[in-house]
């Protein structure tokens, strides 16, 4: 009795050790990361541009700014656009006007700047924002 | 009956509260036809008490409710200065000029160096009978003719250092 206990035991315990070892291929080779797999440029932009579309106060947004701008790329024109947006809905012209502030210093030249001042140029109208350059005349 | 208390002071507290808040807004319509309180807000903001710099804050906040066409210049320079200019968190360390000024101080402690040295070097006594050629170059002499250290030193053969000539000039 007490030796089929232990043999059940020892098949409990060499079980896992077993599966483990037959563990297929395709598994091993898989990268362990305490992170998540990476975010491509076109998930992050619709993840943000799906954030600023949604938010509700001054806060959020510049909390979302912080975190949007915080990474080694320069989030589309798509996002600038909800962000603006976002900036008119919640009645703050200086985080407007911080935004595209926060663009010139993400893009690496002044031609980049250029080009997306030139795409936002429709919603930039329509809001009535000015750049930093513009109301300092810089 | 405490509790109840505490039921009545939640009840009116919030009224307070909104009270207070519309005696702001009460403020703030007061003010907004005074323009020169916005024109020149960077020169004036960081003398202003704070209870002014809430006022001002609070007339920008409803300024920016309008279409943001109709805003003035001023408006906007004020709307930005006071949510982004550079002031409280946003000082700069080292504010312009600074540069400027680290140069020219380093320039001055360097040239203030310089002068102490030459006058030191100015006002030293002359060098010694023995710092000269002829002084050192007799001594020499004087080291070979008595034979000093004649295996690797001065008075062995085919000797090429400087023996004991050690001025510059």
């Amino acid at each position: 009795m007490v030796l089929s206990l232990a043999r059940v035991a020892l098949r409990a315990t060499a079980r896992p050790a077993l599966a483990a070892a037959v563990r297929p291929a395709a598994f091993t080779a898989a990268r362990y990361s305490s992170h998540q797999a990476e975010e491509s440029y076109e998930q992050f932009n619709e993840r943000y541009q799906a954030f600023f579309s949604q938010v509700g106060d001054l806060f959020e947004l510049q909390r979302g700014l912080n975190n949007c701008f915080a990474y080694d790329l320069v989030p589309s024109t798509d996002v600038v656009e909800a962000a603006l947006r976002a900036s008119r809905k919640v009645n703050d012209y200086a985080t407007a006007v911080r935004i595209l502030e926060g663009v010139k210093e993400k893009v690496e030249n002044k031609g980049q700047y250029e080009a997306y001042l030139t795409e936002l140029k429709p919603v930039i109208e329509e809001l009535g924002i000015q750049t930093k350059e513009q109301l300092y005349n810089l | 009956m405490s509790l109840l208390r505490v039921a009545a002071v939640r009840a009116a507290a919030p009224l307070s509260a909104r009270a207070a808040s519309t005696s702001a807004v009460h403020v703030v319509s007061s003010r907004s036809n005074d323009g020169p309180a916005l024109a020149n807000i960077e020169a004036s903001w960081a003398t202003l008490p704070a209870s002014e710099q809430l006022e001002v804050y609070q007339q920008l906040e409803q300024v920016q409710k309008q279409d943001w066409k109709q805003l003035s210049t001023d408006e906007k320079k004020a709307a930005y200065y006071v949510s982004f200019g550079p002031h409280g968190p946003r000082t700069p360390v080292n504010p312009p000029g600074t540069g400027i000024k680290v140069f020219a101080g380093t320039l001055g402690a360097v040239a203030l160096a310089l002068g102490l040295f030459g006058l030191a070097r100015a006002r030293a006594p002359a060098p010694p009978a023995t710092w000269s050629r002829e002084y050192q170059e007799e001594s020499t002499e004087y080291l070979k003719k008595q034979r000093s250290n004649p295996i690797s030193g001065i008075a062995s053969e085919g000797y090429k250092g400087k023996g004991m000539v050690m001025v510059d000039n």
